[in-house]
């Protein structure tokens, strides 16, 4: 427990340069580039409309919602969590002279990975807001719930992100394995389709999933004006536990890097 | 209280690759588990980088830590910074650290100098509002208010690192660790630095000074370590801790091979400035005096001189000695000294070290050696690449085809050499 006061206490001594990495891989992103924060609207953009011609001409499913919005909302969330990994991943192999030669918490290069999604995040989200005002989706009183979901999301997203970084600098393989992973993880979630209709054994392996509870969660609140279910609850719990479990092992590890880049 | 404690220091480093990819680990795991060494021992690649070094610098005090490449100096200011963690004993820093150390490791070449303050300083543990109340006074400081708002990437190596220590120069530390400070920049530039460290040190602010110029040492430092092969050899007063360092820099071959210590020695060697000045700071084209002081406890036949100049990353630049240019001493006894002039020292900027050594009759056994025992630096407005100056200049004949026979004739142009090297790097694209 004292561990854990003092890697929050560095944190919050170091949150200006957390802030600052944060504007700064903001800034790198989309400098020289016509679009700007216009790519992080246009990825989930494009997936929902794949996904809407395959799911409401090829083979029709039911989402009891307009399924435009449903796929974006479910993408919105979805790219955020998987954008947020992929910049984690090289994060800390991919500035090598700060982590070799300057200390500083290096927590710093995961979490402002994790912050850079986010924005890119919120940006999406108006653009959410405008397809439920075009499909005539009113939110209800749910949507105060919100900000609990998201939290629940990001501290899910920063304990893999934790983890992940870490794991590449120790094994450059890690970074190949996740780009199959994400892809696979992203059919096992409810993202494009409502994947809690699978039934039987291979349902009940992939109720397991987190992020299927945490997409849902965040759909329920912002569509159908429903407050998450227990799973959510579950969810929250457990993401707290591995959040602080990832940062606490990150930590340990932290002093290690410089010698293993 | 002490402001650094160093106590019992001990750090152990790999040789070699580890295991980088998943399938090495298994194996690794395997003969890690199997073979169950101590975490205290050492394994097959490993060995001590430092071995129980132990320290204190207390407010008002200015450490030295003197010693040869790889001895394991940088190894302790990186276990000072917090960079590695030591595998036994105890580290305790007391108050904000300030590192000369990688002054521009936080710059990225695609962000603007002023973007780079702000991110640099974050990194060092300024908040947003010192950087921006500083700021003017970093910019002044460094000289390059003209190109603050160009990307770093087009800034000049010398640029970079002007900016770098303006930004770590205006924290306020409570304790200063420097590595080399010395060996960046113009003279003008050194000068600030060296100010700016005085002034630090004079508010009672404690420092740490690696360093292989050992004047500066000398001239900065309250106390001095000498670290060899991982170990402190002397822990004293400056001037001592770089004697210790000269004598253990003499060839252990001549010394095996002369034990009697009547034989000749040599007892000082100094660089001198032109007006005479001992200051190791030297200019390119310039001149240099190598002063070689000598005690022979008995009569020595015809010797000769040799000096030796390396660059710090051991390019052997220039080796002299009287014999090559039939140079004869005569019969040396007593007390006396040998001077090598140069009237116009090619070096370009940067760190050399100066050999000295004493040769029998036939120039080819050393009767005493100090092997790059005597460091020393060039400052120069030149940016020209390498280690030497080559005087030169430039000529351009234009129009030597037959189109307009009239006019062949050009005088040739003799062109600032400085401008020119400019214009080629920014042809180039490449960092100037």
């Amino acid at each position: 427990m004292n561990k854990l006061r003092e890697v929050i206490a560095e944190q919050w001594e170091y949150r200006e340069l957390l802030v600052r990495m944060t504007s700064r891989d903001l800034l790198l992103r989309y400098k020289q580039t016509v679009m700007g924060f216009g790519w992080a609207i246009f990825m989930p953009l494009v997936n929902t409309l794949i996904f809407s011609v395959i799911f409401t001409r090829v083979a029709v499913i039911d989402v009891g919602r307009p399924y435009p919005v449903y796929a974006f909302c479910g993408l919105v969330a979805w790219n955020f969590f998987s954008s947020a990994l992929r910049f984690s991943v090289t994060s800390l192999t991919s500035n090598p002279s700060l982590v070799t030669k300057v200390y500083f918490p290096r927590e710093i290069f995961p979490f402002s990975a994790v912050l850079v999604s986010l924005v890119d995040f919120a940006v999406s989200a108006l653009v959410l807001a405008g397809l439920m005002w075009w499909y005539h989706v009113v939110p209800g009183w749910s949507l105060l719930l919100l900000p609990l979901v998201v939290a629940v999301l990001v501290l899910f997203t920063a304990a893999t992100a934790l983890m992940l970084a870490m794991g590449n600098l120790f094994y450059r393989d890690v970074k190949y394995l996740f780009e199959i992973v994400i892809a696979v993880w992203m059919f096992a979630t409810s993202v494009v389709y409502p994947i809690g209709r699978v039934g039987g054994r291979l349902g009940a392996v992939l109720a397991l999933n987190p992020m299927t509870h945490l997409i849902d969660a965040f759909r329920a609140v912002i569509l159908d004006g429903r407050v998450p279910d227990h799973a959510f609850a579950i969810t929250t719990g457990a993401s707290i536990v591995m959040f602080l479990a990832a940062w606490l092992s990150f930590h340990a590890a932290e002093f290690d890097f410089a010698e293993n880049l | 209280m002490a402001a650094v404690v160093f106590e019992g220091v001990w750090k152990k480093f790999r040789r070699g690759e580890r295991h980088d990819s998943l399938r090495d680990l298994v194996p690794a795991l395997v003969s890690r588990l199997a073979r169950r060494s101590p975490a205290q021992g050492l394994a097959d690649e490993e060995f001590w980088a430092v071995r129980d070094v132990s320290f204190e610098v207390r407010p008002g005090e200015a450490l030295g830590i003197i010693g040869p490449n790889g001895a394991g100096k940088s190894t302790i200011l990186k276990l000072l910074t917090k960079i590695l963690r030591s595998t036994r004993g105890r580290i305790e820093l007391n108050g904000r650290v300030g590192a000369l150390i990688e002054v521009a490791a936080g710059f990225h070449p695609d962000l603007t100098g002023r973007e780079n303050v702000y991110l640099q300083g974050a990194i060092m543990g300024m908040a947003r509002a010192e950087i921006a109340r500083k700021f003017d006074a970093i910019v002044d400081f460094s000289g390059v208010e003209e190109f603050i708002d160009t990307p770093v990437k087009r800034y000049s190596s010398g640029m970079n690192a002007r900016l770098g220590f303006a930004i770590a120069g205006h924290l306020d530390p409570d304790i200063l660790l420097i590595d080399e400070v010395l060996s960046v920049g113009d003279v003008g530039f050194q000068e600030k630095c060296v100010a700016r460290m005085r002034e630090l040190l004079a508010r009672g602010v404690p420092l740490v000074f690696v360093s292989h110029n050992l004047s500066a040492v000398v001239e900065l430092c309250t106390r001095a370590i000498l670290v060899e092969r991982g170990t402190v050899r002397f822990d004293g007063r400056p001037a001592e801790a770089v004697a210790e360092f000269r004598r253990a820099r003499r060839d252990p071959i001549a010394s095996g091979a002369q034990p009697d210590t009547d034989g000749i020695r040599i007892t000082d060697v100094q660089l001198l400035q032109a007006d005479g000045d001992c200051s190791p700071l030297f200019h390119t084209g310039q001149p240099m005096t190598v002063q070689v002081h000598y005690h022979a406890g008995r009569p020595v036949q015809r010797p000769h001189v040799a000096i030796d100049i390396h660059g710090v990353d051991g390019i052997y630049c220039a080796g002299i000695n009287t014999r090559m240019d039939d140079y004869v001493l005569g019969t040396l006894d007593g007390d006396g000294r040998v001077e090598l002039v140069i009237p116009k020292l090619a070096l370009l900027p940067g760190c050399y070290t100066i050999s000295a050594g004493i040769l029998d009759a036939q120039g080819i056994r050393p009767l005493d050696l100090q092997s790059r025992a005597y460091p020393f630096s060039v400052v120069s407005e030149r940016r020209d690449f390498g280690c030497v100056y080559l005087e030169h200049h430039w000529r351009h004949d234009a129009g030597l085809d037959a189109r307009s026979p009239g006019e062949t004739t050009v005088a040739p142009v003799a062109c600032a050499p400085r401008r020119l090297t400019a214009a080629i790097a920014g042809v180039g694209g490449a960092r100037t």
